[in-house]
């Protein structure tokens, strides 16, 4: 067994991918997004997920890239996939239910797991216009468990997001509006939600039930109290666990020697 | 004989006119037509309805510069080469542009059923969103929802009837003028092989009215019909075809070369406001032409980007990072 690492040994960004990593089980389908996500999945499929299969929403299936790709467009996608196909496949597979698990990004979340990637500000008069969903609802929507990693700031953890883009665990019926239990919502497609969120500051779940999230563990170098205050709702820390796990030297090996060597998605820790 | 399908990348951007719907092969930053989409700022097309499956720098090309009156899609970026659409972000601000949003699924779906010649796909995607908030339904607010080429509704909710699954999203199949390919190979007759993942490619081509293929090569039709399994789309589908190489620069072909990162960064970090877009196209696309365009790129560039024949892309290159 691999011991851990020392503080002066690993950057945030590594705590992050090994934190992600963790959310991932042997044999599960996960459908990843650019960035730390895929660093975080290949990383697992090195250590405790050597079976998993990888869908890129642009459309290969179950690939086992040799190097981390640049997005899920990329050429490198295909090495050693099951299969090249396109974007009606991979939606198609999310919404007829093999997503085990989802890795998403945010730039605002709410206290029930509602997550904005498309404007800040009104959305009839925002001040900045942001990517867009891209595929974040519908694997949000299809996965039985989705991850999001997020920038932690005050900004961003708010009472109501700007915009909803991607369902959290209270959700809105529209035409009128009113919030309903996703479960409700989603009938027979219901099969999960947010089920984490990493932060630069710590590791959020949800309580299913009533949708709320509560902090799990907090990185090492913060305390509960210091994210409350950066967090613009109420957070429930009364499950808190302790401190989020740090990297072990062999996922430190394996994040920069064999994964990112170039420091693409994850810079090294300064010495 | 069969009519000569064979055009000019100026020809194939005068098929398009001023206020047509257009859509794109490829996904964010790959297989972009850009040889195509440059011609069409040099002439100026103005009032363009884009309907994408998903956007990329192509699209902020064309927003930035003021070809684009309505944006139909779900997400615009540089991927890592840039965080998100500046072009796009200050010409919402500006409401020089009106942006219908969709989930990524949603305008798949939507194009799908467009490919397969129905009016509606049904979906469960995005339910409890803001997508469906019916006062962002920004098409209907400006009175162009015609129920010709604009659809009636942005969406309509409906139980299942058949079997009791709960609510459903009916979204409406586009209406596209014109499909803009950019891919490995076509054939003198229009069939188009493309190597790799071929993302939305297939349905777009038959969603649209007008189908161009612009291809990094012309081959012999008899060539890609000895192995018919590995062809994309089929001869009829495909109305005209370009032959004009390296004609996804900036963006990457499977196989052939990879995106230029560099480029796309410099496109990003100077297109924030227009002044520095208009710099920027004045430098790039205005009094170029394709050839003109690669020889201003030069040659060295070029083969750093050539993908490994074995591998299909291209291990030289670093892809950005620090």
């Amino acid at each position: 067994m691999s011991r851990f690492a020392s503080p002066d040994e690993y950057g945030l960004a590594d705590l992050l991918c090994c934190a992600a990593a963790r959310e991932v089980q042997d044999n599960e389908v996960v459908f990843a997004g650019t960035g730390l996500p895929m660093v975080a999945i290949m990383l697992a499929q090195k250590t405790h997920a050597p079976n998993l299969k990888l869908i890129f929403e642009a459309g290969t299936l179950d690939g086992r890239p040799p190097e981390i790709p640049t997005s899920v467009g990329d050429a490198r996608c295909e090495m050693g996939a099951s299969k090249a196909s396109g974007l009606y496949d991979a939606f198609s597979i999310a919404q007829r239910g093999y997503v085990d698990l989802g890795f998403l990004g945010g730039a605002e979340v709410d206290q029930y797991g509602n997550v904005n990637t498309t404007c800040i500000g009104d959305y009839l008069s925002p001040e900045l216009r942001l990517t867009g969903s891209g595929g974040n609802p519908d694997i949000n929507s299809f996965a039985k468990r989705t991850v999001f990693v997020m920038v932690h700031e005050r900004r961003r953890f708010v009472e109501k997001v700007s915009y909803i883009t991607s369902p959290g665990w209270q959700v809105k019926q529209w035409p009128g509006g009113e919030t309903v239990h996703r479960r409700e919502l989603y009938g027979a497609a219901y099969r999960g939600g947010p089920s984490a969120i990493i932060s630069t500051l710590g590791v959020f779940r949800f309580d299913e039930e009533d949708g709320h999230m509560y902090l799990d563990t907090f990185h090492p170098g913060t305390t509960p109290e210091k994210i409350q205050e950066q967090c613009q709702f109420e957070l429930d820390t009364s499950r808190v666990q302790g401190e989020t796990a740090v990297p072990t030297y062999e996922e430190l090996q394996l994040i920069h020697d064999v994964l990112d060597p170039d420091e693409i998605f994850i810079p090294k820790a300064a010495k | 004989m069969e009519k000569d399908k064979r055009i000019s990348v100026q020809q194939a951007a005068e098929m398009i006119k001023d206020g047509s719907s257009l859509t794109f092969s490829g996904f964010t930053i790959w297989r972009r037509p850009f040889g195509v989409v440059y011609e069409l700022i040099r002439q100026q097309r103005k009032g363009l309805h884009l309907i994408e499956v998903n956007g990329g720098p192509h699209t902020e090309f064309l927003v930035g510069a003021g070809c684009v009156d309505i944006w139909e899609s779900c997400w615009v970026g540089h991927e890592l080469y840039g965080k998100y659409g500046a072009n796009l972000s200050r010409k919402v601000a500006e409401k020089k542009i009106l942006v219908e949003d969709y989930s990524h699924a949603e305008m798949m779906f939507r194009f799908a059923a467009a490919a397969a010649g129905a009016p509606y796909a049904v979906t469960q995607t995005s339910l409890g969103t803001d997508i469906h908030n019916p006062e962002y339904d920004m098409l209907g607010k400006a009175g162009l929802r015609d129920g010709q080429r604009i659809a009636k509704s942005k969406y309509i909710f409906t139980e299942d009837p058949f079997f009791d699954a709960g609510q459903q999203v009916m979204v409406p199949a586009v209406k596209v003028d014109v499909a803009l390919l950019c891919v490995q190979q076509v054939g003198e007759e229009g069939t188009v092989r493309v190597n790799g993942q071929y993302y939305s490619d297939p349905e777009a081509a038959r969603a649209a009215d007008i189908t161009i293929a612009v291809a990094e090569e012309i081959v012999p039709e008899e060539f890609l019909r000895r192995n018919a399994d590995q062809n994309t789309i089929p001869s009829f589908e495909v109305d005209y075809i370009v032959e004009c190489p390296y004609g996804a620069h900036p963006t990457g072909m499977f196989g052939r070369y990879d995106v230029d990162g560099p480029f796309l960064k410099k496109f990003y970090s100077e297109t924030r406001t227009q002044e520095g877009f208009d710099a920027f196209a004045k430098e790039w696309i205005h009094g170029q032409e394709q050839t003109s365009y690669l020889e201003k790129l030069g040659w060295p560039r070029m083969l750093k980007l050539r993908a490994n024949s074995a591998m299909n892309y291209c291990p030289r290159e670093r892809k950005g990072g620090k």
